[in-house]
């Protein structure tokens, strides 16, 4: 929900919006409609299209990885791990990197659906890609976040 | 150009990407940290299996249906569960499998030959399907032998020094049935024959084996794991852990936070590690086709450095693991563990307590090494965890008596207390106090650690029963 606000929100706004308004506009936002999304969700009935709609959440979260990227900033890494992805079949859903004191940080979340690599030999790419960068890629599935992290 | 060297640990990377994604850079971060930094893996998947349908009046025909039935229902096991952890991105340490105690199946031995046949044959299963080990060379004797379970039980010590991936282990007692003294006292003459059988090798033999008081029937770690009998054909197990995580925690917590913090913190950590593990079963169960059965919460250490549950209780505050204030401190740990993991999963079962193996838990070896951790305390503990002594290496010198009067008295607290306890104990053939033993891989090192020096002999050569206590009767 968090993130289809913030992409509305970017959407009307323009991506040289400044991040820290639309964040505090996309709490706003979620604050405010928060305690219907919560009867909605987790409230006695249930309508059948919000059912359908967490199942097909649910089953989409087993075809998404997530993409870790952290090491020592220099040009080329996004073009390397994507290269990867793209190479590979896998779509990228959303991206998100950083740069602070020279500290590169990225997180990617792919769609593997129509991926055309094994997880074993994605991970493998990754790791000697990594290598090759001097960098850190860690790709786990996103059900692993939604366990550990989603009640 | 890039210096690897440089490349810094995610612990110090700054909070700086205000993620809007659907999870937050914390949540992110401490997922990546936990999974690879912090050796936060699922330590086993064990397919439990039932054997009974192998039975026949002929050994060698129960031995090959055995051999052919863990075969074909386990032949996926290894690979399917090795394709899941790729593709999660977590660590899948062991895959193993659980049988149904064999001396149900082995109606037909005549001889102590007999049962190594069949001993033999479910071991060699076991690597042809690449699990690194198989538990249930068991049998179940709180009560009696049978006549079989007499031949059964003398054959264990050759069973597990002549296989290399065969776990056994006893039932010998329960808080319905009381203490079989006959059975213990057995067990600890079986312990030093199958330590001297493996002399060369530290009597590593006894690394598979385990004694228990009310065992239970879906334990998925090894040595003790056996598919009970009222457990289905087939069913996926998991046991998770991750005591670096719950270390790394507690050492962040600042050092003044008052215990119920401490709770809350394991309590938390606790939730997440069980959802992931039970992520992973429920995967595993999918694709074999099995049902899934339980998750175990128990925390089990590895000889890692930071992998250790010696290192958690040490983060609460204290010098050395095994000094005063331990057991509190485990005591918290292991509860917290439970309701977390409680709260995760409604399938949790198996040991789930923490467990203390000397051997393969850093921390441990070194508090014993220094004197801080005796075998009287690792008793004390049992009573707030599940298995007591454990990997605990002894003095060769140490006589079958005194082994089984260890025994007898976890197991008493096992049966009083209504819990679960074991003893996995090794008598190093020729080694002294204060003398190392290597074992290598998970099974670790351990140093030999000192027993009561007064005798025990006349109590254990009583034998009989030692009666079921008074709240046994609860019905």
């Amino acid at each position: 929900m968090i993130y289809r606000i913030t992409r509305a929100v970017y959407g009307r706004l323009g991506a040289e919006a400044d991040e820290r308004t639309v964040e505090q506009l996309v709490t706003d936002v979620y604050r405010a409609i928060e305690p219907v999304v919560e009867n909605g969700g987790a409230g006695g009935e249930r309508s059948p299209a919000s059912a359908r709609e967490r199942e097909a959440r649910d089953a989409g979260s087993a075809s998404r990885l997530i993409v870790s990227v952290f090491g020592v900033d220099h040009p080329g890494i996004v073009a390397g791990v994507s290269q990867i992805l793209a190479d590979a079949g896998c779509s990228i859903i959303d991206i998100n990197q950083t740069v602070v004191q020279g500290k590169f940080a990225m997180v990617i979340i792919a769609d593997m659906t129509r991926a055309r690599e094994s997880a074993s030999a994605l991970k493998e790419r990754f790791r000697t890609e990594g290598e090759r960068l001097g960098v850190r890629i860690y790709a786990q599935r996103e059900d692993l976040f939604n366990a550990m992290h989603r009640i | 150009m890039v210096n690897r060297k440089s490349v810094s640990p995610i612990h110090h990377l700054p909070f700086t990407i205000h993620l809007l994604m659907e999870y937050s850079q914390a949540e992110i971060l401490q997922t990546v940290r936990m999974t690879e930094m912090e050796h936060l893996d699922i330590r086993t998947v064990t397919l439990g299996l039932s054997l009974r349908d192998c039975a026949s009046d002929s050994i060698e025909r129960t031995a090959e249906r055995a051999r052919e039935k863990i075969e074909r229902v386990a032949g996926r096991l290894v690979s399917t569960v090795n394709e899941i952890g790729d593709e999660v991105g977590i660590s899948i340490a062991n895959k193993r499998i659980s049988i149904t105690p064999a001396a149900l199946i082995a109606g037909g031995a005549q001889s102590v030959t007999d049962c190594l046949t069949l001993a033999r044959a479910i071991d060699e299963a076991a690597r042809n399907v690449g699990v690194d080990f198989i538990g249930g060379y068991s049998a179940l004797v709180h009560k009696g032998f049978t006549s079989v379970e007499n031949i059964f039980v003398d054959s264990i010590p050759e069973a597990l020094a002549s296989t290399e991936r065969l776990c056994s282990s006893l039932n010998v007692a329960t808080t319905r049935a009381g203490i079989n003294m006959d059975a213990v006292r057995r067990t600890g003459e079986m312990i030093k024959e199958a330590a001297e059988r493996t002399s060369e090798r530290g009597g590593v033999a006894c690394a598979r084996f385990v004694c228990f008081a009310n065992a239970v029937e879906d334990n998925p770690f090894m040595a003790g794991a056996f598919h009970g009998i009222g457990e289905p054909e087939a069913v996926i197990n998991v046991g998770v852990s991750g005591p670096g995580v719950v270390r790394h925690a507690v050492e962040q917590a600042p050092r003044d936070a008052p215990l119920d913090e401490i709770a809350e913190i394991i309590k938390k950590l606790s939730f997440k590690l069980s959802r992931a593990g039970e992520l992973i079963g429920r995967e595993a169960a999918r694709r074999l086709g099995l049902p899934f059965g339980i998750i175990d919460l128990s925390l089990a250490p590895t000889p890692v450095i930071g992998d250790s549950v010696a290192n958690i209780i040490e983060a609460m505050g204290f010098e050395r693991a095994g000094t005063h204030g331990t057991t509190a401190a485990l005591a918290l740990l292991t509860d917290a563990v439970k309701k977390g993991g409680a709260m995760a999963s409604g399938s949790v079962g198996g040991m789930s307590g923490a467990f203390i193996p000397v051997s393969e838990d850093a921390g441990m070896i070194e508090a014993a090494q220094l004197g801080a951790l005796s075998l009287d305390k690792l008793e004390a503990w049992t009573s707030v965890c599940s298995v007591g002594i454990d990997m605990v290496a002894v003095p060769g010198s140490t006589s079958a008596e005194t082994i089984a009067a260890i025994i007898a008295d976890e197991m008493a607290v096992g049966v009083m207390n209504q819990k679960t306890t074991a003893v996995r104990i090794i008598p190093v053939p020729g080694r002294e106090v204060g003398e190392m033993v290597e074992y290598g891989g998970l099974l670790g090192s351990a140093p030999i650690m000192a027993v009561n020096r007064f005798g025990s002999a006349d109590f254990i050569r009583r034998g009989g029963r030692i009666p079921a206590p008074i709240h046994s009767l609860r019905n």
